[in-house]
This record gives structure tokens, sequence and C-alpha cells, in this order.
């Protein structure tokens, strides 16, 4: 009998230990997100000159399918979320997710109130604001180092299409990737003709996606035209 | 014999597009011949010391509306009095400033206003890594006015609605609008 109590008590031992053992291997693996996280988020504060105060959370618990800019405009908190966390592949996808937290925190500083009305803007018009977050991201990236094509991957992967963006809050996926694309051909060309990108998955299918828009701007391109295309 | 080639051909047929790598045709046809440069990045900052000297500018030709002008477009400035860094000039008055647009932002229902980032300010002799990056001139802002509006209407629908017909003012840039950028002394240069 005193037997079996020992066997109990070295089984329950060897579970708990492992439980601990798990847990501790948890907070590390975090802590090494949370660091990378931090790290290019100031790298990209720092680069662009933003004397705004902004942190950054790496929060696994919590689920979000759409890029939600809630606690960026009111805490001042770029969240990145675990199933976002899992469609990056690289630095320049990380940065592209964090550049664009930091456009809308940063817009939520300036303004009437301590940028309360700027915030309420930010929420009344979020379409236009989606794009206006998009470009800027662009810009910040490219001033910190980043290749804003990761940008055109992480929408990519992350944002689903819509079947209509006339009665709804958000553009399409597809609209925003034209005027990003567009955005970096007209301010950085550099990027797209040096691009380490071209034969990764993603891109190619952005290529593939985007055919019609991408006619659209060669149309433009050719013309000399500088008025703003309809994207589908 | 044909049995084979037919064989060829169809496996050619039907692995060809899953190896072929969709092309970029507006980099082959616009980009590929061009010498491009690589864009300023700042990753050589330091902020030790945040001194800065004020450049008061002024623009060259007017903007009535974000909608005259468009991303990417330079737009020249000129200094409105002489620079000096410990006594010395550094920049003269009527110096001409090349700046361009970053970003426009047009206005929106609600009298929420259109803007204009402005940024990469090229002085002559002046490092632009030292230079502030962006400035964003704003259109007249009337959601102040409007959003009280809409929340009193909102019980009496559809009139909270009607405040949507509110645009927002444009951005303008007077010929005579005095502009300030800051000439950060202690910045790394690239």
């Amino acid at each position: 009998m005193k037997i079996f109590k020992i066997i109990f008590l070295i089984i329950l031992s060897i579970i708990f230990s492992n439980c601990a053992f798990a847990n501790e291997q948890d907070l590390i693996k975090e802590n090494e997100i949370q660091t990378k996280i931090n790290t290019c988020a100031y790298k990209i504060l720092n680069s662009n000159q933003i004397q705004n105060k902004i942190i950054f959370t790496y929060d696994d618990t919590e689920k979000k399918t759409t890029l939600n800019n809630n606690k960026a405009l009111l805490n001042r908190e770029v969240i990145v979320y675990g199933d976002i966390y899992k469609n990056i592949e690289n630095d320049d996808e990380l940065a592209a997710f964090l550049s664009r937290g930091i456009v809308i925190a940063t817009r939520s500083y300036n303004g009437v109130a301590n940028g309360f009305l700027r915030s309420l803007q930010i929420k009344a018009a979020p379409k236009k604001f989606e794009i206006v977050a998009d470009k800027r991201a662009v810009d910040y990236m490219v001033k910190s180092g980043y290749h804003p094509i990761g940008l055109i991957t992480f929408i990519q992967k992350t944002v689903s299409q819509r079947r209509q963006d006339v009665i709804s809050t958000h553009n399409l996926a597809s609209k925003r990737l034209a005027i990003i694309y567009e955005y970096i051909y007209t301010k950085y060309p550099y990027y797209l003709k040096e691009n380490p990108y071209f034969n990764s998955e993603s891109y190619q299918n952005f290529l593939l996606t985007s055919l019609n828009n991408r006619k659209l701007l060669e149309e433009k391109i050719k013309n000399n035209s500088k008025e703003n295309l309809k994207y589908e | 014999m044909n049995k084979i080639l037919i064989t060829i051909i169809t496996f050619l047929y039907f692995t060809f597009p899953a190896n072929c790598l969709e092309n970029d045709f507006i980099v082959d046809e616009f980009l590929l011949n061009k010498n491009l440069e690589e864009p300023y990045i700042n990753t050589n900052y330091n902020y030790q010391s945040t001194k800065y000297i004020p450049i008061k500018i002024l623009i060259t030709e007017p903007i009535k509306s974000e909608k005259d002008i468009y991303e990417g477009q330079i737009l020249k400035f000129k200094t409105v009095e002489n620079v000096f860094e410990n006594r010395k000039i550094i920049i003269k008055k009527d110096t001409l400033i090349a700046a361009r647009v970053e970003t426009i932002i047009r206005n929106g229902m609600n009298g929420i206003p259109a803007s204009i980032i402005i940024g990469n300010f090229q002085i002559p002799e002046i490092n632009s890594n030292n230079l502030q990056f962006e400035f964003e001139k704003y259109g007249l802002d009337l959601s102040l006015l409007v959003f009280p509006i809409k929340w009193a209407l909102t019980p009496l629908p559809p009139l909270g609605s009607l405040t949507n017909f509110i645009k927002g003012g444009h951005a303008k840039i007077k010929q005579n609008q005095i502009i300030t950028i800051n000439y950060y002394l202690n910045s790394l240069p690239k």
C-alpha cells in the first residue's frame, strides 16, 4: 500500500513539473515575440521622428479577425493578436502591421481635446482612414528600412475580400491593395523594381488577383493622367 | 508514337501554368530600364539632444485645394529670412526649397477636413536627415460643430443622417502663409 502511495506521489510530481515547464516555455516564447515586436515598433517610431508615446502588446488569448483600431485610438496601444501574428512571416510584414497601428495612434494625438475629435473622425469615417493608414504605413516602413511590399503580402494573406464595399465600413481588400501598389509605384518605384517578394506565393497571388486593377493603372501611367482611379 | 506525343503535350499543358510566374507588366513596361535611386532610410538616428532651429518658409505657388495637387508632386518653397547657427548664416533668405506631397486626405462627410502631408524637404547644403520630416496642413474642421448637431438629431430619424452632407473644408496653402519646419542640429547623417 505504501508503495502505491509513493508511486502516486511520484506521478503527481511529474505531472506538475511538466505543467510548470510548459508554462515557462510559453512565457519564454511570448517574451521572445514581445521583444521582437518592441524592437520593430520602436525602430519605426524613432526612424520617423514620431514624438507620441505608443505601446505595443502581444496578445495570444483574444481573437481578432479584422484590423481593429479601437485600442490604438483610445489607449494609444497597438495590439498584435495571435491570429494576426501567425500570418506574419518576416520583419517586413510585422512592420506593416505595426506601422498601420502607429498611424492611427499618432493621429489620435492631434487636434482638439488632445486628439479626441480626430479620434471621433477616424471612427466616423473608417473607410477613408483605412486608406490613409495604408498609405502612411508605406511611408513609415520605407523610412525605417523595411520593404513596403510586405504590406501588400500581409494584406493579401489576412484581409478577406468582401462582396461589396458600398454599404460597408471597410474597403474591398483588392481596392486597398491596388491603392497601395499605386502609392508605391508613384513614390517608391525602386521597391517594385528591387522586389525580393516577386517569387513569393502570396505576392504572385496578388499579381494574379490584381490583374484588372493593374491594367487600370497601366492606362493611367500611359496617359500621364492624375485622376483617382476607381479600383474594384 | 502519336499516343506518346499526345501524352507529352497534355502533360506540358497542365504543368506549364503551374510553374509559370505571373509577371508584373507595370515593372517590365515602365521601371525595368530606369535607374532608380533607393529612397532615404533613417535608421542612424540619435536623439541625445533634440535642439533645433526653426526655418520659416513660404510656398511659391499657392494651393487652392487638395484637388489641384497629386501625391508625389514636387512643391517649391522659399525661406522667409536668413537662418543662423552660432551667429553664422546657414540658409540665406529666399533660398528655394523643394518638398514632396506625401499624402492627400480628401475632405469627408460630417465636416471632416481635407489635409495635405508635405515632406521630404530639400534645402541646398543642408542634410535632409536633419530636417523635420513632415508638415500637415488641414482644411477647415467643421466636425466640432457637426457632431453635436448629429447627436442631438439622432433621436429624430433620419435627421441625424442629414449632417452627412456637410463636408469639411479643403486644404489650402496661401502664398503668405508661413510654415515652420525644424532643423535638428544633432541628428546623425546617413
